[in-house]
């Protein structure tokens, strides 16, 4: 096992299990008990523990070191020893980015503790430590008390009268698989690290399994252990050591003191001689001489009658006797309706994961190089069709249309494999709303919807900072402050919406907060001020709250560290833009503001639609034809009358000043964008493309209305129509909004 | 006519150029600018671009821009002729290396030439601007203008151009603020 390859692997998962930490860490509900918080700690607890236990696999002792600590407090949390609330979730996350920073520092290369975050380090510890004694209980005190303080609950126990051990070491029997040394892990190290959370007080070997030595397979494992273990840890920090090889290994763990009734479990399920197990477990000091001979007298005495044991035991005997539940049932530790509660939600845990792990990793430049080899593959089928329609050949036709059904299901199955569901991005919003809202000092929650809307991986990387931005600016100067908001008789917990949809052929991003809405007076009064506009001019409401996207225009009375210093809106929309995309927002006085980011679903490939001027050919983007109609015009006007509804239309000849004379039979390709609807005068319809997007050179970086390029069947180069920069130019004109304005908050 | 000009056939020192005829003057640029040469077989036009730019191409899949480069030294836009052919030069500018076509009325042949017979431009004289020129060599007893290629195909440059180029015939007079 190539040992660099492994550590990527580590670094990939830590960074996983952070983001889930982060993530478990922003969905507890503090308002819940214990009980119903328990999923989510339990969550989190599993995260540090596997970077712990994985950390140690790479001897990285400042992150085992650092993790250990957050894990024992999370451990108090479970135990309920400490209590989980506001600030321990602020320090918890302050530890994900520590260990965060950890793991970075890991990928650059740097294998102990960096100097720089060493002090941060020492402080998030001194917190821990003192959030752990805010418990009732200080750690070290914990070792004094025996750990069968637990309140016991009302399960009859197993073999009663037996009495308990006087045994005060934990006893771990270990088996384990054939296959632990060819899986690269080393007993040797799992007993090692397993010292490190207490005393290995004795321990035999078990070597019975071990063949003779021609029939031995030296690759194989075929060693056991009987340890007494004396140590403060419970049963799932010990049980966590052996977490990587769990799976092909039998661990069974006797708890200090435990009843006899245990070991006699213990010896039964081990598949060794009775007697001869006995012996080990009193030479490795778990069992007393005495109490072996009391446990093996009622092994045989049970075995006898096994119904009695079924009726002694209660319930839980009726279990399968392998469960962990009904063994810890068994042994008193846990009342039988949290064990059930546990099982459920264990069993829920394990069937997410699966889901989880049906995917596999692909570097994206192979993706990448599979959508251009596809691209391709489109251009050349179209030039194949191109071909067999001048052949007129029936045969070659219908041949090359099964061809590109084809490679349209190939196409769009490889476009679908870099969507990539939004909902990832909006969860990362938690953290910044959490950390935001303290810094604020407001009490902001986040809601999503919509998470399971795709869009293209290249998209949703470019999209994080813009949102990031306006989610900020929202919070800032959106929400008001609590006691504002409660005069205003709203709920004092402001709300920020993250929401997305599919619509015509765009994904369309909506940010929303129930704050005070943008104020139009204050806008204009500023961009008056400001020069931005002409103090005479009329403007719509819709013209003023997009004002806020110019650049230099704020209106923050105070200058926060968020936001305010009057960059950011204007580059969102410059960002936004680039995308090919565009941002719109609107509100309501008093009642919230919603900012609504339109993009397109993917870079590489749109169905297209071919028109011709001239000589030259465009493509249309399909989605955003809405019909094509013969040319006729109101006389001497530049609209028609779209089936009684006035629909405004744009010469493509004379906008792009193409020369020559237009044909006699004109089209009119009617276009929607968002909401405005308006007529494309073109002379001929060439009928629908698959079209490959061919970035167009920087040279061209300040043409609008021109998105990009693409290469026709023939081998000619057709240009792509950026329909909303199209309608935005002449907007002024007088494209029509068919509908009226959506009311803000609509989400 | 492909008479396709790889790198990999330059030799080391003494440079050499290739050199083309724009109208009856002679040009040269460095062999190591030179990708490829074709025959002009039509270009697609973009709308709204100044007139250096002749339109794109169609290389083997790639969409690269023509510079019609007797529009761009200010001698209007070139007739097409039976020898007119596109230079596919590759440049290295501030945003990494392009890919472009030079429109010219005719390719000559690749030329070796001695730094020694390399002149600096004069400062005046010449009917190009002058940083454009990257140096005028004697090449078998003619003067060649060596052409300044970052310069003559700067991409900033034409973007420039195109920003003060033709506005949308029917964009409104909305204030843009």
């Amino acid at each position: 096992m190539n040992l660099d390859q492994a550590l990527q692997t580590f670094i990939t998962e830590s960074r996983e299990l952070l983001a889930d930490m982060e993530h478990a860490l922003l969905n507890i509900d503090l308002s819940q008990d214990w009980g119903d918080q328990g999923e989510a700690i339990n969550a989190i607890f599993r995260a540090a523990h596997t970077i712990k236990g994985s950390a140690g696999l790479f001897s990285l002792d400042h992150m085992v070191a650092f993790t250990h600590v957050v894990e024992s407090l999370l451990d108090a949390v479970r135990d309920g020893r400490a209590v989980i609330d506001d600030d321990m979730v602020a320090l918890l996350l302050a530890c994900c980015d520590h260990l965060s920073s950890m793991t970075d520092g890991l990928a650059a290369g740097q294998y102990e503790a960096d100097p720089d975050t060493v002090p941060e380090g020492e402080r998030l510890l001194q917190q821990l430590r003192r959030r752990m004694g805010a418990g009732d209980e200080p750690a070290q005190s914990l070792a004094e008390q025996p750990l069968t303080v637990r309140p016991e609950p009302d399960v009859e126990r197993m073999g009663q009268a037996a009495g308990n051990g006087d045994s005060d070491y934990w006893h771990i029997s270990l088996r384990f698989g054939r296959s632990v040394l060819q899986n690269g892990m080393d007993p040797i190290a799992f007993l090692r690290y397993l010292a490190r959370l207490g005393r290995i007080a004795g321990m035999a070997t078990v070597a019975d399994a071990l063949p003779a030595a021609d029939e031995m397979d030296a690759e194989l494992c075929y060693l056991g252990f009987e340890i007494a273990f004396e140590s403060t840890a419970d049963r799932a920090a010990i049980l966590g050591v052996f977490e990587f090889v769990q799976d092909d290994c039998e661990i069974r763990l006797v708890a200090p003191r435990g009843k006899v009734s245990e070991y006699v479990e213990l010896i039964r399920a081990l598949p060794e001689n009775p007697i001869r197990l006995g012996e080990m477990l009193v030479q490795c000091g778990s069992v007393t001489a005495a109490e072996l001979a009391a446990a093996l007298a009622q092994q045989s005495q049970q075995s006898q009658h096994p119904e009695v044991q079924g009726e002694a035991g209660a319930q839980p005997a009726q279990e399968a006797p392998q469960r962990l539940g009904s063994i810890l049932v068994a042994a008193g530790q846990v009342a039988p309706v949290v064990v059930e509660a546990a099982l459920t939600r264990q069993k829920q845990a394990v069937e997410q994961k699966a889901q989880e792990n049906r995917s596999i990793r692909v570097d994206s430049d192979k993706l990448d190089r599979l959508i251009d080899l596809v691209g391709e593959l489109i251009i050349a089928g179209a030039r194949t069709s191109v071909i067999g329609q001048r052949l007129h050949n029936a045969e070659l036709l219908e041949a090359t249309s099964t061809v590109s059904n084809l490679v349209e299901q190939v196409r769009d199955a490889a476009l679908e494999l870099r969507m990539v569901k939004i909902g990832a991005t909006f969860n990362r919003f938690q953290r910044v709303v959490h950390d935001v809202a303290r810094e604020l000092g407001k009490d902001i929650g986040l809601a999503v919807d919509g998470e399971d809307a795709e869009l293209d991986k290249t998209v949703v990387e470019k999209i994080g900072d813009p949102l990031l931005h306006l989610v900020r600016n929202a919070m800032d100067h959106g929400i008001e402050p609590a006691a504002v908001r409660v005069a205003a008789g709203k709920p004092a917990r402001g709300m920020i919406t993250l929401n997305a949809f599919h619509e015509s052929g765009s994904i369309v991003i909506e940010v929303s907060d129930d704050g005070g809405g943008l104020r139009k007076e204050k806008i204009l009064a500023k961009a008056v001020e400001r020069g931005l506009v002409d103090p005479e001019r009329k403007l719509t409401d819709a013209e003023i709250y997009n004002l806020i996207f110019e650049a230099g225009f704020s209106t923050a009375e105070t200058i926060t560290n968020l936001s305010g210093r009057g960059v950011g809106m204007d580059v969102v929309k410059r960002n936004i833009t680039a995308l090919r995309g565009s941002v719109d927002v609107r509100s309501v006085e008093g009642q919230g503001a919603t900012v609504t980011v339109r993009l397109p679903l993917t870079l590489a490939i749109i169905d297209g639609f071919l028109v011709q001027v001239g000589s030259s050919v465009f493509v249309i983007p399909l989605d955003t034809i809405e019909e094509c109609i013969e040319f006729a015009a109101e006389p001497g006007q530049d609209y028609s009358n779209l089936r009684g509804q006035v629909l405004p239309f744009i010469r493509l000849r004379s906008l792009f000043h193409i020369a020559g004379a237009p044909t006699r039979r004109e089209s009119i390709v009617v276009l929607r964008f968002g909401k405005v609807r308006a007529g494309l005068v073109v002379d001929t319809l060439l009928g629908e493309f698959q079209t490959v997007i061919k970035p167009l050179s920087p040279i061209f970086s300040e043409v609008r209305c021109i998105s990009g390029s693409t290469i026709l069947g023939s081998g000619d180069v057709a240009l792509i129509l950026d329909v909303g920069a199209l309608l935005q130019a002449v907007d002024g004109r007088g494209a029509v909004a068919p509908a009226p304005a959506l009311p803000a908050l609509a989400v | 006519m492909n008479l396709a000009i790889t790198k990999h056939g330059a030799a080391p020192l003494p440079t050499q150029y290739l050199t083309f005829l724009l109208g009856e003057e002679r040009f040269a640029v460095g062999i190591l600018h030179v990708k490829e040469i074709i025959e002009y077989a039509g270009t697609a036009t973009v709308p709204m671009m100044p007139d250096c730019v002749r339109g794109v191409i169609n290389l083997r899949g790639a969409v690269v821009p023509v510079i019609d480069l007797s529009a761009r030294f200010g001698r209007g836009v070139a007739a097409i002729g039976k020898r007119t052919s596109i230079i596919i030069a590759e440049i290295e500018d501030g945003e990494g290396k392009q890919v472009l076509g030079m429109m010219v009325d005719a390719v000559n042949a690749v030329v070796e030439i001695e730094p020694p017979d390399i002149e600096a431009a004069p400062p005046f004289g010449a009917h190009i601007r002058a940083d454009f020129i990257a140096g005028i060599a004697k090449c078998q007893g003619r003067f060649v203008i060596l052409l300044a290629l970052e310069r003559v195909l700067s991409t900033g440059e034409v973007v420039e151009l195109s920003r003060h180029a033709v506005p949308l015939a029917t964009a409104s007079s909305r204030a843009s603020p």
